[in-house]
């Protein structure tokens, strides 16, 4: 079955690096945005079981989706991919609602420990 | 002598690369501080080396004087670190670190040094490490002392034409602390850069 994913960065060269980082095989079908505001009409318009979320962006930053989503009910695997590696930033992310905290610059094999420790590939 | 302007994808490349040696400079900090702290979005701008005053003063904006740490890099991408903090900055940095309010000019002096090292070391590090280059870089020293933001640079004693500024700054909330890093890079700097982006981008 293919699953919705949605990568949302402000950056065309992050978003591209993120997509060359999936997993081979994984049968997804991608969605972008460049800011959380697209981020969330990806989700409402069921695009993105799985998103990859950067933190800091104009318009909405990655924070103001995790709480939205939160708000909602969330109903979508959340992966932060960010640059700010403090620890506090990664437990704030984890209390707002993201199952997973990826370091940039992305790696495949990161990725897909991810994505198989929760059973989504 | 003309520079062309960066594309959109060498600019916007080159921000992700910034904001990833941001990020790490940012957690070493933090770890200094044993606080949490504040990123934005880093900023990217050349200008014509007259114009360079004019747009730190902009970056930094308008506190009160300033104290100025700088580096100089070199090797595959020449150019100049230089950490801008104010005095509260300085003062907060103090603080952060446990010193009393007597602290002494000279101690006061070590302390921004070292600080501008931590973060200036790992700025380049992340950056040659993204892209693949190498750079050496000098001690720090302190450029400007309790100054107003125009004394840190005279562009009359440049001898370039144009400059690339990059800016990333920190910040504490519930603080006053703020610190600018710039990295300030002349004409031929630029084009070794664009190249090294360049050849980041199309390994992609």
């Amino acid at each position: 079955m293919t699953t919705p994913i949605t990568i949302v960065d402000d950056s065309a060269m992050s978003r591209k690096l993120m997509t060359r980082a999936l997993p081979a095989g994984w049968d997804v079908e991608i969605s972008q945005a460049t800011n959380g505001k697209e981020a969330l009409e990806a989700y409402h318009a069921g695009k993105a079981d799985v998103m990859f979320l950067d933190l800091t962006m104009p318009v909405m930053d990655g924070y103001e989706v995790l709480e939205t989503l939160k708000k909602e009910g969330l109903n979508t695997f959340v992966v932060v991919v960010s640059a700010d590696i403090q620890p506090k930033a990664q437990e704030r992310v984890m209390s707002l609602g993201a199952m997973a905290f990826i370091k940039k610059p992305v790696n495949t094999e990161e990725v897909t420990k991810i994505l198989k420790e929760y059973g989504i590939i | 002598m003309s520079i062309t302007p960066l594309t959109e994808d060498q600019r916007d490349a080159l921000q992700e690369v910034l904001n990833i040696a941001m990020g790490q400079a940012g957690d070493s900090l933090a770890r200094i501080l044993d606080a949490f702290v504040e990123l934005s979005v880093p900023r990217i701008r050349i200008v014509e080396v007259k114009e360079v005053t004019n747009t730190i003063r902009e970056m930094v904006g308008n506190t009160a004087d300033v104290t100025a740490v700088r580096q100089a890099f070199f090797d595959d991408l020449r150019g100049e670190a230089i950490v801008v903090m104010d005095e509260n900055g300085c003062r907060d940095l103090a603080d952060l670190m446990g010193y009393d309010d007597n602290l002494d000019c000279q101690a006061e002096q070590e302390l921004l040094l070292d600080v501008s090292n931590v973060l200036v070391g790992a700025i380049l590090n992340g950056v040659t490490e993204t892209l693949g280059t190498s750079l050496s870089y000098s001690a720090p020293s302190i450029m400007a002392e309790r100054c107003p933001v125009d004394h840190i640079i005279d562009p009359r004693n440049l001898s370039w034409t144009h400059a690339l500024l990059l800016e990333v700054n920190y910040s504490l909330k519930n603080r006053g602390f703020k610190s600018h890093l710039l990295l300030l890079m002349a004409e031929e700097a630029i084009e070794s850069l664009r190249k090294a982006v360049d050849d980041f981008v199309e390994s992609i």
